[in-house]
């Protein structure tokens, strides 16, 4: 506990308190406004978030963990972001300031005098974030096992809550000027998903400033049992809080499929270090080999495979395109190969599209694709396009889908984590961090570089062919360039060569664009602001690899050692 | 032989504007070994503010040939302080971060950028673009073969900017700091260049023949439109390493093969593989073939690794 009873701190506390307790206050007195902002008593709506991070920001004022004030600043800010965009929104949804209760004004003021008091305080005196530990106890490894299991637990929760905020019930205001513009009203309907993308953010901030992000990822890693047994109990039990909604369960196995494929494409880049711009293809391979033998009335081959050769095969199909682009081209260096690799793609998607009987033989049904394939069935007579009820939840054939890609990521991990921990994999790392190193202490660099791309082709292909009856449709526009690039984002967004790293990001990069809808034509703009920002706030990524962490940490030792501390001279 | 020719010409054509956009790329990834997938964007920009320059700024009845050059100066404007803006605030921060980062935020940018002329860019698709060269205004070159008035300009363009670039790279004092620069920038630094600067310069240089292209592109076309950066783009950036990326007189040959194959493989190619359908498809299959037994490149060096 600090003994700092500063006016600079003292004046941080009043305003947390204010903020707290204006969150218990109603923000609204116009009853449109989406979320829960009228009642007194409970934080409904962006209050909730705005309570969060003040309650985090006091916490870390007085408890005084290292990071300290920049932990503050982290919290502080985002908190008066929330509320003063909040405030104002409702002022314009409700037709004049007039509208928005005294609670806003005072979480607005409150949260204000918070960021004040963490940008008078001095954050030089912050000590520098260490990785805490529990005591060496008896209670030290269950602790640690419920510690990660909380965790799993608080993922399947943010993401619930994250996609389950409604985007867009129309409040009440001036109607659309044109289609498709982005209006105020957009961003009031949206504004309940702002403030719980601001307050993740903020708390995300505090949390990797006191050095509480890097001691939970500490203890997960050394429980790793539990954490696979909690990240699979979360994945099973999410249809489950979707109440028969569809809508979540459809976004959820699109991002099961992206997220496999971007495991697949970790190890192309983020374990061999081969930049591969065109893995869409091997992907869209895997999907029009289960689109074509898939009994679909479009495909011109009317040969129904069973699906379990059907991913199989379009794995293995996908792995001799890979090992034949690969062969001839892997001898090039860095760049040459990611352009390679985007003229492969290039080739993919102007093939399938031609494809359709007239500009070259028919097999892909050109620009419309193969659609309306047909739901999967077992061989027990369950078929995937059924509705279920489980343990009196209702659950939509969506359902099927989400457990099948539970399947296809879980063996896509497996295979992956296989790989890194194999001496193939600590070959490819080396390959990786210096090719002629690697060569010189007798690693075959081409037969092992060949090797990651061929495996990365196969997984893509198989994450491929689930993909065809997830969405049931396999067309061109599915596989452009743009596509290999938002994978590749995925995976470099997450963290290089991890798995909790490329699921994340798949996550975010799949989920945010989906949930920004509500910004109309301007959630692309958006959207590549945030990739600018991300990359700037943590080039190496939101779960870094423990070898890239520690690459990061030494080089910041070496300079704290050479260079002047800042500020010694102009 | 006349349709040999004159498809030949449509070829130069073709790859004198992926010429004038991959000597950006070229020069770009020379020195900081960065694949600036937004250059597309720049290039569409240039375009976007040429044409701004024409419906927004100048007088009706100003003479063509005051107004294409005001044109010019409006799009490399833009284009220039777009690349200034994106250099300083989304790729100078990654210096010293993991390679493929500043990628991703190459693509943000690519993204942003496209979508902000989108979305804010006064009138609707498709935008006309004044056509201030008469485009049925014939040249003969003999036999049969003509060339119209906008596609013999963008042809001189990437011929007067390459020649211009190669002079002032291999001539000037900027120019050898920049062939420093892209050899060792820490000694580069030692021997007192300012290297940041240098950066900077290639992105403006890049930039400003980004805008003549996108200037030619329009007088040729007639439209501009926000995606036309994205394709262009990926296909100077496959010109650039055709002809061995780093290399300035690679870029230019690089696009020159390219167009010429593209526009050959549309008219030659064994049906059905023949017709506009396929050109794209055939232009990376010359590239995969020449880096296959060119691996740097048609006139790129052969580098040994630095350790």
């Amino acid at each position: 506990m600090s003994r700092d009873l500063s006016p600079k701190s003292l004046l941080g506390v009043a305003g947390a308190v204010a903020t707290a307790v204006a969150c218990f206050l109603p923000w609204s007195l116009y009853a449109g406004f989406p979320g829960k902002m009228l009642n007194t008593g409970f934080p409904g709506g962006a209050r909730m978030y705005v309570l969060l991070l003040a309650l985090a920001a006091v916490a870390v004022l007085l408890l005084d963990p290292p990071g300290r004030v920049r932990g503050m600043r982290g919290a502080a800010v985002w908190a008066l972001v929330i509320s003063l965009l909040t405030a104002l929104l409702i002022g314009y949804a409700g037709g004049g300031l007039g509208k928005v209760a005294a609670g806003a004004w005072i979480a607005v003021a409150g949260s204000a005098a918070l960021t004040a008091s963490a940008y008078l305080l001095d954050s030089s005196s912050d000590r520098d974030r260490r990785v805490w530990s529990l005591p060496d106890a008896d209670w030290r490894m269950p602790a640690e096992i419920v510690i990660t299991l909380a965790m799993a637990g608080l993922a399947l929760y943010v993401f619930v809550v994250g996609l389950g905020i409604p985007t867009s019930n129309v409040a009440s205001g001036p109607d659309h000027t044109f289609r498709d513009a982005i209006s105020l009203n957009d961003v009031t309907n949206g504004s309940e998903f702002l403030a719980f993308l601001f307050g993740i953010i903020g708390l995300f901030l505090v949390a990797g400033r006191i050095g509480l992000t890097a001691s939970l990822g500490a203890i997960t890693q050394r429980r790793r049992p539990a954490l696979v047994t909690g990240a699979t109990l979360a994945a099973i039990a999410f249809p489950f809080t979707q109440d028969g909604s569809p809508y979540a369960l459809r976004i959820a196995a699109s991002i099961g499929v992206f997220a496999a494929a971007a495991v697949g494409l970790n190890v192309v880049v983020g374990l061999a270090g081969l930049l591969d711009l065109g893995y869409i293809a091997f992907f869209g391979v895997g999907a029009y080999f289960a689109a074509i033998y898939s009994g679909s009335a479009t495909s011109p081959i009317h040969v129904h495979l069973p699906f379990f050769l059907v991913i199989v095969l379009g794995a293995l199909v996908a792995a001799v395109f890979g090992f034949v682009l690969g062969a001839p081209t892997l001898r090039l260096r860095g760049d040459y190969l990611a352009i390679v690799t985007l003229g492969f793609g290039e080739i993919f998607r102007i093939s399938v599209n031609n494809l359709d009987g007239q500009s070259g033989p028919s097999l892909t049904n050109g620009p419309n694709g193969i659609s309306n394939i047909p739901d999967l069935g077992l061989p027990g007579g369950f078929s995937f396009g059924d509705n279920h009820h489980l343990f009196g939840v209702p659950l939509p054939f969506q359902a099927n889908y989400f457990f099948l890609e539970i399947v296809l990521v879980a063996a896509v991990m497996v295979a992956f984590l296989r790989l890194s921990d194999s001496r193939i994999g600590r070959a490819w790392v080396a390959i990786r961090e210096d090719e002629l190193a690697a060569a010189a202490t007798g690693i075959n660099t081409t037969r092992l570089k060949l090797l990651a791309f061929g495996l990365g082709a196969t997984l893509a292909g198989a994450a491929g062919t689930v993909d065809a009856h997830v969405v049931k449709v396999a067309a061109p526009d599915s596989f452009t360039f743009i596509e290999s690039t938002l994978l590749l984002a995925a995976v470099i967004l997450g963290g290089m060569g991890t798995v909790p790293g490329a699921l994340l990001g798949a996550s975010v990069v799949y989920l945010l664009p989906e949930q920004l809808r509500f910004l109309h034509d301007l959630r692309l703009l958006v959207f590549g602001l945030v990739l600018i920002l991300m990359m700037r706030l943590r080039p190496e990524g939101l779960v870094p690899s423990k070898r890239r962490q520690r690459e990061f940490h030494e080089r910041d030792d070496r300079s704290g050692a050479l260079d002047p501390p800042p500020g010694a001279h102009a | 032989m006349q349709l040999f020719m004159q498809q030949l010409v449509n070829g130069v054509v073709l790859g004198a504007t992926y010429g004038l956009v991959a000597l950006g790329y070229t020069m770009v990834y020379g020195i900081v070994q960065l694949i600036n997938f937004a250059h597309g964007e720049i290039f569409m920009l240039g375009g976007f503010g040429a044409l701004f320059t024409y419906t927004v700024l100048l007088p009706s009845g100003t003479p063509v040939v005051l107004a294409l050059i005001l044109m010019l100066l409006g799009g490399m404007a833009v284009s220039v302080t777009a690349a200034v803006i994106m250099e300083r605030f989304a790729y100078r921060p990654l210096r010293g971060a993991p390679r493929l980062a500043p990628l991703i935020t190459a693509l943000g940018v690519s993204i942003f950028l496209q979508e902000l002329v989108r979305n804010f860019y006064p009138a609707k698709s498709p935008r006309p673009f004044p056509q201030l060269i008469p485009p049925d205004y014939l040249i003969n070159l003999g036999g049969g073969v003509t060339i119209n008035a906008p596609k013999l300009v963008t042809v001189i363009a990437a011929v007067v900017g390459m020649v211009a670039l190669s002079t002032f790279v291999r001539r000037s004092r900027t120019g050898r700091a920049m062939q420093a620069t892209a050899q060792d920038p820490d000694t580069a630094r030692l021997m007192g260049i300012d290297t940041d600067r240098i950066i900077v310069t290639a992105f403006v240089l890049g930039a400003s023949l980004a805008a003549v292209s996108g200037l030619s592109n329009g007088l040729q076309f007639g439209t501009v439109d926000p995606r036309m950066g994205a394709l262009t783009g990926v296909k100077a950036f496959t010109a650039a390493v055709l002809g061995g990326i780093g290399n300035i007189s690679g870029a230019v040959l690089g696009g020159f093969l390219l167009g010429i194959v593209e526009v050959m493989a549309t008219q030659y190619a064994p049906s059905p593989l023949s017709g506009g359908a396929w050109a794209n498809a055939w232009g990376f299959v010359v590239l995969i073939l020449v880096l296959v037994f060119r691996p740097n490149g048609l006139l790129g060096e052969r580098v040994a690794a630095r350790a």
